[in-house]
């Protein structure tokens, strides 16, 4: 009978396991009052209305969530729409320290059973918006992600169509996002190894997640278009713990160049330590958006994590402008130093994306607010359909800029980094329109 | 209530020697095919570069799960409980080697030997200690008050202390990668027929050294032989004189030891450790005590390096997505045909 009590506790391992990876989230639900009282408009009392924040605010995740939720708060104790008062509702993705989707899910379903959410900021990963999407769109509350790049959230993508993501209502967009997709991003990610790095072979991986499969597959594509050869091709799961052997083929391979699709708690830095540890520091390592978390000095961010003193020799990209339009409000000088007065950091690289996420909302608020009359429900749908219908253009922080029909934005702008070791973090080295210059 | 139980540390030549002697013939062989000289370009159209150098990863991740095994096997073989513990205990052990190397001030590879050595012998001799000292009060505060209990209890305890170690860890020290500086400076070392990483040597030699000395102890000396007898028939052993109390709770600090030293393997090999390091990577050290058969100390051993194995494969061939399901598809297939796994002993005594 030993056996079958083995085989117990190993269903009961079994369980725990599905536990761990699924469902077991206590965000703190936090509802973070900030600033904007106003006066009613007609003169009767404001009505108070809130923003959702949906991003990973914990663990190795904080790099990447807390700068940007700050960019939200920072939004809403700038801007004053008259006749409302707006506080934040603020959701926390990370599960154990890592994005999760599952809890990014009930987070919107949260957001979504409180009728004074009307927008939500997020998520910041792909795989989170998967899951929200459907959840956003049966409730018909617009949620604006800073960061999603992965194409297939809102074009046809590998086939499918992103309808698929909206079962309840097909033909209403309730997701637009301010980032550009992974296919313009991974395509940044072969200039930057063919042009930049000047390398002729290349090492593509990514972390078999949503997002970095999709930035790495296309990395490949074009590098191979560019006339680049791909030497390997490797999946490292998110879970992986002992990077050597991965390495080694590196080493045996001795390529011109290594591309790691996926974001910073998938392990990448740990890679590029180990990359280090065996040699090959020399090889450049380039990633997306995923990889730009901040300086060295920002704890669990991949400069951080890949060498205490940051790593040169490594390229990121962001999915948007880093210099920002002359048109942009507020200027991208005005934005980090009202940031850095307020927060004592430096801004993160999604912070004047959240910012904009939160104009377009506000914008919206402060031309169909009076619209529904101070009913919540028809007021949330107002502001969907304001943001959801293409004719509307948005002067951001970003720039001025609009959403297609699809929810994407009408910036086609990628930016390239590489390490500085004067300031021990990433330096901006361009900006590449792919509307205006495509890839080939 | 007496019944046999699985010896510590018995070694039994023979079906299992001989399954695990041709898994391991079959994986050398199918490495050596696809690589003459260390390199062949490709395989499966998948590149498979430096054989060797992927050889001595599979035996070093091999020695650190066969190092963690080795503290599940000892505590089922004489309590018959899966200490789901114990893989945060490993975790907790690379925490207290980070604490030991960072206070020591040390942030990279040291080239003084006599400093080297020094740091060695602090790191893992602290926490060792630690980890088996905490071994200790896991056993004495959450296991020993349920050693009668119905067998759910305990097993729920036991998964209920990993999540408290995690929790711990997580929010009084840290809830994200730690980097643990590498003291041993990494060099290549020619020994003639090939050459092989300072680190990696070095985890080897430890690895089987600490391996060797559990295996005398158990067999060689009086603690050793109270372990066995307790193994064997608690009540019986008890009747004979033997403590079993202290003998249970010897047992704890040694397993728990050897999890220290795994967490000191895991900053001087990786380089890093993360709060929910023991989830992962104590699943596979189970999964390894499981396929040598459970309960046997020889057999732990050899299922820590088959996993090695089996996971350094899938990684090279460009399967990496698969080497889960490929080392539990393995564990499914030895427990279909030996469910006491390759080195278990046969259970026909019981029901």
């Amino acid at each position: 009978m030993k056996y079958a009590r083995v085989g117990a506790s190993l269903a009961v391992l079994a369980v725990v396991a599905s536990a761990c990876s699924g469902s077991t989230a206590s965000p703190a639900a936090s509802a973070a009052a900030s600033g904007a009282a106003a006066s009613g408009a007609a003169g009767g009392p404001a009505i108070a209305v809130k923003v959702g924040i949906e991003l990973p605010m914990t663990g190795g995740e904080a790099p990447n969530g807390v700068p940007t939720a700050n960019g939200v708060a920072l939004a809403i104790s700038q801007i004053q729409v008259p006749g409302f008062t707006i506080t934040i509702n603020q959701q926390d993705d990370a599960l154990n320290g890592k994005h999760d989707p599952n809890t990014g899910a009930k987070n919107m379903q949260t957001l979504a059973n409180d009728p004074q959410v009307l927008f939500v900021v997020g998520p910041y990963n792909s795989n989170v918006a998967q899951a929200e999407i459907p959840v956003s769109n049966a409730a018909g509350l617009m949620q604006c992600s800073p960061a999603n790049t992965n194409p297939g959230l809102t074009q046809t993508w590998g086939g499918v169509d992103p309808k698929t993501l909206r079962p309840t209502n097909p033909d209403k967009i309730a997701y637009v996002r301010t980032a550009t997709t992974d296919d313009l991003q991974g395509a940044a990610g072969a200039d930057i190894a063919f042009n930049i790095a000047k390398a002729k072979t290349a090492y593509v991986a990514d972390d078999t997640q949503t997002y970095g499969k999709g930035l790495a597959d296309v990395m490949a594509a074009d590098f191979a278009k560019l006339g680049g050869q791909v030497v390997k091709r490797d999946g490292i799961p998110d879970s992986t713990q002992d990077f050597t052997s991965y390495v080694s083929s590196v080493k045996g391979l001795n390529p011109g160049f290594v591309y790691y699709g996926g974001v910073t708690t998938s392990g990448i830095g740990l890679f590029r330590a180990e990359m280090a540890n065996q040699g090959l520091a020399n090889i450049p390592l380039g990633g997306g958006d995923g990889i730009s978390d901040g300086a060295a000095s920002v704890p669990s961010s991949f400069l951080q994590i890949a060498g205490a003193a940051g790593d040169p020799n490594t390229y990121s990209t962001t999915a948007g402008p880093h210099d920002v339009a002359s048109d942009s409000t507020p200027s991208a000088t005005d934005l980090a130093t009202s940031y850095k007065a307020k927060f004592g950091t430096e801004p993160g690289a999604y912070t004047a994306a959240a910012y904009a996420c939160t104009q377009v909302f506000l914008q919206a608020l402060k031309d169909v607010g009076a619209s529904a009359g101070g009913d919540l429900a028809k007021l949330r749908e107002a502001i969907r359909a304001y943001v959801a219908d293409p004719s509307h253009t948005y002067n951001t922080a970003l720039g001025t800029f609009s959403f297609d029909a699809a929810g994407d934005t009408s910036q086609k702008i990628v930016s390239y980094y590489t390490f500085d070791p004067s300031t021990k973090d990433w330096k901006f080295l361009q900006q590449r329109d792919f509307s205006k210059n495509p890839l080939q | 209530m007496s019944r046999p139980r699985p010896s510590l540390g018995r070694w039994r030549l023979p079906v299992g020697a001989v399954i695990a002697l041709v898994v391991a013939f079959l994986i050398i062989l199918f490495g050596t095919l696809i690589g003459p000289e260390g390199t062949i370009q490709m395989t499966l159209g998948r590149g498979v570069q430096l054989a060797e150098t992927q050889y001595i990863n599979a035996l070093t991740v091999g020695a650190l799960y066969a190092l963690v095994a080795l503290g599940y096997t000892m505590v089922y073989g004489i309590i018959e409980l899966i200490n789901f513990a114990h893989g945060d205990v490993w975790m907790v052990g690379s925490f207290a080697s980070w604490w030991v190397i960072t206070s020591l001030g040390v942030s990279g590879p040291i080239t003084d030997p006599v400093w080297l050595v020094i740091v060695l012998i602090l790191a893992f001799s602290i926490s060792m200690v630690a980890t088996g000292v905490l071994g200790v009060i896991i056993e004495r505060f959450a296991y020993r008050p349920l050693r009668n209990a119905p067998r759910l209890a305990p097993l729920i305890t036991a998964i209920g202390v990993s999540y408290i170690l995690e929790n711990l860890i997580e929010n009084l020290i840290s809830d994200s990668i730690v980097t643990i500086p590498r003291p041993i400076p990494n060099t290549e070392l020619n020994l003639g027929l090939f050459s092989i990483g300072s680190v990696n040597l070095f985890v080897i030699i430890m690895a089987v050294a600490l391996m060797a000395a559990l295996h005398l102890f158990i067999n060689r000396t009086r603690l050793g032989r109270a372990m066995r007898s307790t193994a064997a028939d608690r009540d019986a052993a008890q009747l004979m004189g033997v403590n079993i109390n202290q003998t249970i709770a010897v047992t704890f600090f040694i397993g728990s030891a050897l999890a220290g030293a795994a967490g000191v393997v895991q900053g001087l090999y990786l380089g890093y450790s993360q709060f929910q390091i023991g989830f992962y990577g104590g699943l596979r050290a189970f999964t390894a005590a499981v396929l040598g058969g459970i309960g046997n100390t020889t057999g732990a051993a050899i299922g820590g390096f088959v996993i090695g194995f089996l996971e350094v494969t899938c990684n090279v061939f460009g399967y990496g997505k698969w080497s889960e399901a490929f080392v539990f598809a393995t564990l499914v297939l030895v427990l279909v045909f030996r469910p006491t796994g390759i080195l278990g002993q046969q259970q026909g005594d019981r029901a």
